[in-house]
């Protein structure tokens, strides 16, 4: 306890408004609880937290507290869970560390984020695998690593899975470089079946339209950028199906950005199949027009889509056919960015953004359907418990304001990188903080 | 008289006025151009560097000659004797030499967008000498203007650009500039050539059959075979592609009218152009180049903030 403390601490010192409250008492005011399994869900009330343990709910607690939060429309769920970031750590600390990439999390209101394995070296081992679990033993989030499907994230040999999942990885993908191979992703979801594995995918055929670097198009043509078929991407999920059929095991695919997709991904569901999708923020918010200043930061993969496709997708996350929101959080430093078109990274950061991007984009979202999405749904595929707002709870809590606006500039982000499209953006709604473990962290 | 722009980044950011200016300068010039003495001091104490990061003579020459017909003091640059190899970054190299205080740039790049990049953290005047598979403006320019000087107008006119329009960004300046003026433009090549959108992106026709797009236009504008951008199997052989799309004199003579012939060069003889067709009186490739000297002088003199003109 007292190397947690000190810990807590050091950590304290780097993030200013992270408070340890082991012994201190918290009161909430005026919060509206969404959580469907919570007693309280939809009523607003006073919570009182303390040694990091719900004390008392009420409607009304006056209380001599040590800290006192108050907000406009305050809201009160669960930890929000992201299923697919880097923290580029270890191997890449210059974009960002396991510490770094925490803060960005929580002021995203994360307490819990799965960090994908193509880091140097990969994440394809035991060792690796307790290096990130242990580092982030004292981090004010939960990260979990996700293990290499294949050694080296090569795509030629199973990577040892089973130790891994002992050894805390949440899930198993290669990440960044999806498994091309059906004989080897065939492989992979046989084997993970024997310790409940679930298989992460981003849907893509790397054969189609190899040297493409946008969505290929009428905006590719006009830009004279050598464009990626969407079919890519269909071809993929299409595929990918009929391995879960045939294994009958489980995969989510993430950055899913094709209505066909969509489609094969609901017809899956429908027959029973437990394959499951995530969207990223981005690509319900930017369509390929946005390209049209050749701006790196709006280089992603998968390739940003056209203004119909994304209205087919924010549709998707309205109507139940999208399961989670994951943010590809992909921090790449200056020199990475701030270059021609064609020579710059893939991705941006999107942890501390998440919110803010789809409340804006989609203003009919409930709470109660975005902490499905974060919360609730990701837990349930993944198999992580659920925390619940109610007396004697162990908090594990994201405090949020739908209503409130927030303005994205460089100095903001707390992420070691900023390559966000979302610079210098006003969005509508606030993440507030986190509450979590020993931690009480307000933006 | 002044452009909307800054920099020529592209035909796609000029208007039809632009266009119409900056062909009507380069008549200008190129009347200077025949007068004995050939320079003008437009641009004195203006220095211009030339930076070709891929490899470009007549591209690079035909600059070069328009800065020092306009009395511009030049520098060349090419990647292969630059820092480059070296590693060292675009922005880095082009703020190195600006810190010398040169006033423009003209740049070729075999990144599509490179000199939008540039523009976006460099203070100098920008001239796009071709980017990538984006676009080639100037070569899209005078292009233009040897088809007014040839036929009078460009509005109505049904030109037809032939072969690799895919890899080719003398095709998109052509085509923006073509569309912009009120012109007709088909593309025709082998299907693996014609990016899959280009007729919804641009309104324009596509054509597989050779003989038919020829049939159709008044003017052709045939383009070389990039063979040093093939990177993926787009057809069998050279021999085949011409075979299927190589222009020759008896080809141009089975028609039943004359239509000029274009090539922004250099020409792979006996593949896509014969040379009896090439050097046929039907062809104004040489024209081209000439015209390219003038259409350069117009551009640099209207970025340079229009001095006077002597």
């Amino acid at each position: 306890m007292q190397l947690i403390n000190n810990e807590n601490e050091n950590l304290k010192q780097k993030t200013v408004s992270s408070l340890n409250f082991l012994r201190m008492k918290i009161l909430i005011q005026q919060v509206t609880i969404t959580d469907p399994s919570s007693p309280f869900n939809g009523t607003k009330q006073d919570v009182l937290i303390e040694s990091g343990i719900i004390k008392d709910i009420q409607p009304a607690i006056s209380v001599e507290a040590d800290k006192v939060i108050t907000g406009n429309q305050l809201h009160l769920s669960p930890g929000w869970v992201d299923v697919f970031a880097h923290f580029a750590d270890p191997g890449y600390e210059f974009k960002e560390t396991l510490e770094t990439g925490a803060r960005a999390a929580a002021a995203g209101g994360y307490t819990d984020v799965f960090v994908i394995p193509n880091t140097k070296p990969v994440v394809d081992s035991k060792t690796q695998a307790e290096y990130i679990s242990q580092k982030s033993r004292s981090l004010p989030v939960n990260v979990h690593p996700i293990g290499a499907i294949s050694k080296g994230t090569e795509g030629k040999d199973l990577a040892e899975m089973y130790d891994m999942r002992t050894s805390g990885a949440v899930a198993f993908s290669d990440g960044l470089n999806p498994i091309q191979s059906a004989g080897l992703l065939l492989k992979a979801l046989q084997y993970v079946k024997a310790f409940e594995g679930t298989i992460i995918q981003i849907p893509d055929d790397k054969s189609v339209g190899a040297n493409g670097l946008m969505h290929e198009g009428i905006v590719s043509t006009r830009l004279g950028l050598p464009g990626k078929p969407m079919m890519a991407e269909e071809l993929q999920v299409a595929r990918d199906i009929k391995l879960v059929r045939y294994s009958d095991s489980k995969l989510h695919f993430t950055g899913v950005s094709a209505p066909k997709s969509l489609e094969y991904i609901r017809r899956a569901k429908d027959a029973g199949l437990a394959v499951t999708c995530s969207v990223t923020p981005y690509h319900l918010f930017f369509t390929d027009e946005d390209l049209i200043d050749y701006d790196t930061n709006l280089k992603v993969y998968p390739p940003l889509r056209t203004k119909s496709d994304v209205e087919i997708l924010r549709q998707a996350v309205l109507d139940g056919t999208i399961d989670c929101i994951a943010s590809h959080h992909l921090p790449h430093e200056y020199d990475s960015k701030v270059l021609e078109f064609e020579y710059a990274k893939y991705g941006m950061t999107g942890l501390e953004t998440s919110y803010s991007a789809i409340k804006t984009i989609l203003p009919a979202l409930t709470e109660s359907r975005w902490v499905e999405l974060v919360s609730i749904n990701p837990r349930k595929i993944f198999g992580l418990d659920c925390p619940v707002i109610k007396k004697e709870a162990q908090a594990c809590f994201t405090l949020f304001e739908p209503g409130v606006p927030v303005t994205f500039t460089t100095a903001s982000f707390r992420s070691k990188s900023k390559n966000s499209a979302f610079t210098g953006k006003t969005l509508n709604g606030a993440v507030k903080g986190i509450i979590n473990k020993e931690t009480l962290f307000l933006n | 008289m002044q452009l909307s722009v800054k920099h020529l980044l592209g035909i796609r950011d000029l208007s039809r006025q632009d266009i119409q200016i900056i062909l009507d300068t380069a008549t200008q010039f190129k009347e200077v151009l025949q007068r004995p003495i050939k320079k003008v001091p437009s641009l004195r104490d203006v220095t211009i560097v030339n930076l070709f990061f891929e490899n470009s003579t007549r591209t690079r020459i035909s600059f070069e000659l328009a800065e020092k017909r306009l009395s511009a003091d030049t520098i060349n640059f090419t990647a292969s004797a630059s820092s480059v190899a070296k590693g060292e970054t675009l922005l880095d190299t082009v703020n190195n030499i600006l810190s010398m205080k040169v006033d423009m740039v003209v740049m070729r790049h075999s990144a599509s967008g490179a000199p939008h990049f540039l523009a976006k953290h460099i203070p100098a005047a920008i001239v796009n000498a071709g980017d990538g598979i984006n676009e080639h403006p100037t070569q899209g320019l005078l292009d233009a203007f040897s088809m007014r000087e040839k036929l009078g107008r460009l509005e109505g006119l049904k030109v037809a650009i032939i072969g690799d329009i895919m890899h080719s960004r003398v095709a998109m300046s052509n085509i923006y500039l073509l569309k912009k003026m009120g012109a007709e433009v088909t593309v025709a090549g082998p299907p693996t050539l014609i990016p899959k959108y280009i007729q919804e992106a641009f309104d324009i026709r596509v054509e597989y059959n050779l003989k038919k797009a020829l049939e159709w236009c008044d003017v052709a504008n045939v383009l070389r075979i990039q063979l040093e951008r093939q990177n993926q199997v787009l057809f069998s052989s050279l021999r085949e592609y011409s075979l299927a799309y190589g222009i020759n004199k008896r080809l141009l003579d089975s028609l039943n009218k004359k239509i000029v012939i274009m090539h922004p060069g250099p020409i792979n003889r006996g593949v896509e152009l014969d040379s009896d067709a090439a050097d046929s009186n039907q062809s104004i490739i040489l024209q081209q180049v000439e015209n390219g000297v003038a259409v350069r002088m117009a551009v640099l003199y209207l970025l340079s903030g229009g001095r006077e003109m002597n």
